[in-house]
């Protein structure tokens, strides 16, 4: 009886601890798209570090028989403590691989290679942690005054880890349910918009990695003090593995999810194989485990890629669920129907947007110098010198290939140019990183599709908007109470702005599922959410209906009266024609000509690299 | 010097893996983490026949044939299928790293943990530059040395070569173009898994002995050799491996064998961090 009461208690803190490291990894790569292929280093650095932080002196104990540093006999809790902090710590040296925009793979394995040779440092370096064999006797908190291997005890050592678990679990939560979460979600789904929205990428997957990171600290302290011992062998890179098999099969971007896959894959594996009956070779269950890891992953990213329990999608609109699950695209919904929805014509844009007076002078905003930009050697921007003014509907317009889109991604600065300066207030930006010429008003859109798949269209919206109170970690952790009345308000005025464009219907749908003109007008309504003070818009209406394009016309033109700079790259010369003016002709990487559209279609050569090209 | 003559069977080595990883990248754009796993189960066949008496040469036959049919059938119905989904590249990583795990842990659990070696006559000792290679490690250098300017032919003077940097360059065009995509990233499979299994034979051969699990570490230089000479590139792959080759074994000789890898590392996690398009390359466009 009492054999399975010990058992029951190391299921407990086995559980516990699992759960805690996949709530860590889930908050990483479920929400934030950190494809964090070392983890385990970080649950291992907590045990290490939990191990030495309370074990006397090495040399003091033991007899010597073994190694390692520190070693400054703390009594509990501060060992956890330390090791929460070391977790958060060995974050840092990592920024380097996530802050930048790497591709996600590359920088994974950076991370998968960094834990390998972690492992092989750690193991081959004795004085360290004492090498391969490991660290052992680390002592049970409280071992002095209560017999660690008592029931009592150890059932209490559960009921810690458990509450431990759940504090990790509401923390976590209320930090991915809020204007932050949000941002993190949309720098998973695409982060270069993110990035052009002005989200900081580095600083948002350096604070998720040194999140994750001390907890992961934390779940590796509770196993050590547990089991009071730990080895390299424990922390293969393999490990995570098993735990991104866990948060696969419960479902990456849901914190109840991260904990069944806990319970189902490094602690149900591991317990099933113990009732096998043994057989004639040792390593032929741990093989097979590996095996049906391997076939686990495979499998459920097949045919259930969302996990056991999907992220749950987020309805903002404060319609009741059912309604707003009802309501995801009615079929055969066209674009017709929906101009006759919208109200574009009675919004406020400048209310809503709660945009300041602005004097239009007409000054000189935005301004480039010789600014180039080759590819392989090959010139695709060269040698433009443009000037945008102020208050004014700039249209840039060209044959294809003619450099329009590669210009406007440097002035945006998503992509870094070859040469040349790029001037905005008078302040040299050339070296300015897009999220904070985001921050400083110059906004940009993309011509291809860039809206953020799963998060809904409101979502989508509200995540542009710029200084929210909520959005930012701390901003996070002060919970509901702090950021909610403002985000309520944020989130009526995308739900009035989305009403004018005609997309009410559409609110609670997850963006990817839009058409292809809808998702435009999402990315405009994002883009003016941003408050932009400069907005760059990429061919902004392609795919949409003719009618509502103009309409969206006149209500960028009203903007600029009211002080908002617009350089908007076009195809449509009828829209060049209706709205922009001036307009500037590139052609093969170099400015053409400038004017008004009737100045220019008196130019021969404007007329001629337009047909010729 | 004989840390030299190390270094340069493993640079010859790693350079036919390499090359075979680099060019499955080129065309396919997967990092494809299950290479390794795919080089010690070719190792394994091609011990399979040595142990039923073939001469350890003509196994090399078997290994780069499995090799080649293994990598081919994985890229066909694992990685395209995923791949037609339209994930995150780091999905079809993920993926690899689940068949990574099936194919060396299911070799685990049909061979057993115990350690093998083929039983091949090592041949006299020859000195040559100040360095002492045996009979059968100049037969590997002679492979590989044969294979290289296979593969540099192929690249160069065939349209098949030109086909697979027209479709690592930008598939959509190539395809545009009249190269027949499918049929292009098919071949590159057979012939990048010949390179894996003949690269997995005789990196077994060149160990002496080897287990299931032999590779594992592998990944670590193929990735580190193909990062520095950029990835996707067949003759930075040569490059790199030829100095990461070197590097780790002169290392091994001078600081400590223990920390013979921890170049590779070094390399790769700074390659990662300041040029991830290699030490010659420029980002992509498309």
């Amino acid at each position: 009886m009492s054999a399975y009461a010990f058992y029951l208690a190391t299921i407990i803190v086995y559980g516990a601890v699992d759960a805690m490291a996949c709530l860590a990894l889930n908050v990483e790569f479920g929400f934030s798209g950190i494809s964090n292929f070392g983890f385990i280093i970080f649950q291992s650095v907590g045990a290490y570090v939990a191990a030495v932080l309370s074990m006397p002196a090495a040399a003091s104990s033991n007899g010597g028989f073994q190694e390692y540093i520190l070693g400054w006999n703390l009594p509990w809790p501060l060992p956890w403590i330390g090791a929460a902090i070391a977790g958060g710590l060995l974050a840092l040296p990592f920024v380097f691989l996530v802050g930048k925009r790497l591709r996600g793979d590359f920088a994974a394995v950076g991370l998968l290679v960094s834990a390998v040779l972690l492992n092989v440092l750690v193991k081959n370096y004795v004085p360290l942690f004492n090498g391969d064999a490991g660290i052992s006797l680390v002592p049970a908190p409280f071992q002095s005054i209560w017999n660690p291997q008592g029931l009592g005890y150890q059932f209490a050592y559960g009921a810690v880890a458990v509450v431990l678990t759940v504090l990790v679990y509401f923390l976590l939560k209320r930090v991915t349910e809020s204007p932050y979460g949000r941002s993190l979600r949309a720098m998973r789904d695409n982060d270069i918009v993110a990035d052009s929205l002005g989200k900081s990428l580095r600083r948002q997957r350096t604070s998720m990695l040194v999140l994750g990171g001390m907890v992961a600290g934390l779940s590796g302290a509770i196993l050590v003090g547990f089991i009071s011992l730990w080895a390299p062998g424990a922390w293969g890179y393999a490990e995570t593995i098993v735990l991104f098999a866990a948060i696969i099969l419960g479902g990456a971007g849901n914190h109840k999810g991260a904990i069944l896959g806990a319970i189902l894959v490094p602690l149900g594996f591991e317990e099933i194989t113990r009732f096998l009956p043994p057989l004639s070779n040792p390593m032929l269950v741990p093989a097979l485990e590996w095996v049906a890891i391997g076939l686990l992953i495979i499998l459920f990213l097949w045919f259930r890629p969302d996990g056991i329990l999907p992220e749950r999608r987020r309805i903002l609109s404060g319609e009741n669920a059912s309604v707003a699950e009802a309501s995801v695209a009615p079929a055969g919904a066209d674009s017709d129907a929906l101009i006759k929805l919208g109200n574009i014509d009675e919004l406020d844009f400048r209310q809503l947007l709660r945009l300041k007076d602005v004097v239009n002078d007409h000054h000189v905003i935005l301004s480039t110098q010789g600014l180039s930009k080759a590819f392989h050697g090959v010139n695709v921007v060269s040698d433009v010198s443009i000037s945008i003014q102020q208050g004014r509907v700039t249209g840039l317009i060209g044959p294809n290939g003619a450099g329009k889109s590669t210009t406007l991604a440097m002035l945006a600065g998503t992509l870094a140019s070859s040469g040349g300066k790029i001037f905005y207030e008078g302040r040299d930006i050339t070296n300015v990183p897009s999220h904070e010429r985001a921050q400083m008003g110059l906004v940009r859109t993309f011509q291809l599709a860039s809206e953020f798949k799963k998060l809904t269209v409101l979502e989508n919206l509200v995540s542009a908007i710029p200084h929210q109170s909520g959005d930012s970690f701390w901003g996070a952790v002060r919970g509901k109470r702090f950021w909610g009345r403002e985000d309520h308000e944020n989130i009526e005025r995308a739900k009035e702005i989305l009403g004018g464009f005609g997309l009410s219907h559409y609110a609670d749908t997850y963006a990817g599922s839009l058409s292809g003109g809808q998702r435009r007008l999402v990315e405009i309504m994002r883009a003016l959410l941003a408050e932009p003070k400069v907005l760059l818009l990429d061919e902004p209406m392609a795919g949409v209906h003719p009618n509502l394009a103009h309409k969206i016309g006149d209500q960028l033109t009203r903007l600029a009266q009211g002080g908002m700079t617009i350089l908007m790259v076009e195809h449509e010369l009828s829209i060049m024609d209706a709205f922009c003016d001036p307009v500037i002709v590139l052609a093969e990487g170099r400015v053409l000509a400038e004017g008004t559209m009737a100045e220019l279609r008196a130019k021969e050569e404007v007329v001629e690299a337009y047909l010729v090209g | 010097m004989s840390s030299f003559g190390f270094g340069l069977m493993t640079a010859a080595v790693l350079a036919i893996a390499t090359v075979g990883f680099t060019m499955q990248f080129a065309v396919t754009n997967v990092l494809n983490l299950a290479y390794g796993s795919v080089m010690i189960n070719s190792a394994f066949v091609a011990y399979y026949f040595n142990k039923h008496g073939m001469n350890a040469w003509i196994t090399l036959i078997f290994g780069v044939i499995l090799g080649s049919v293994v990598s081919w059938a994985i890229n066909k119905f694992v990685f395209t299928p995923f791949q037609r989904r339209n994930l995150a590249p780091i999905t079809v990583v993920i993926v690899a790293l689940g068949v990574d795990l099936i194919g060396t842990f299911g070799l685990q659990a049909i061979v057993g943990g115990g350690y093998v070696s083929f039983s091949v006559s090592p041949g006299r000792e020859f000195h040559i530059l100040g360095m002492f290679l045996s009979g059968m490690q100049l037969i590997i250098l002679a492979i590989c040395a044969v294979v290289l300017i296979l593969v540099h032919w192929l690249l160069k003077y065939t349209r098949l070569g030109k086909a697979m940097r027209a479709t690592s360059a930008n598939a959509n065009l190539a395809r545009n173009s009249g190269v027949k995509t499918q049929r292009v990233i098919s071949t590159t499979w057979l012939i990048s898994g010949a390179l894996c299994g003949l690269a997995g034979t005789i990196f077994a051969l060149n160990t002496g002995v080897f287990e299931a699990t032999s590779a594992q570490l592998y990944i670590v230089m193929l990735l580190a050799a193909m990062f520095l000479g950029g990835p996707g590139e067949p003759y930075g792959a040569m490059f790199g491996a030829l100095t990461i080759g070197l590097a780790t074994e002169i290392s091994a000789a001078y600081i400590s064998p223990q920390y013979k890898e921890v170049v590779a590392f070094v390399v790769l996690l700074g390659m990662l961090t300041f040029r991830p398009y290699g030490i010659f390359g420029s980002e992509k466009t498309n």
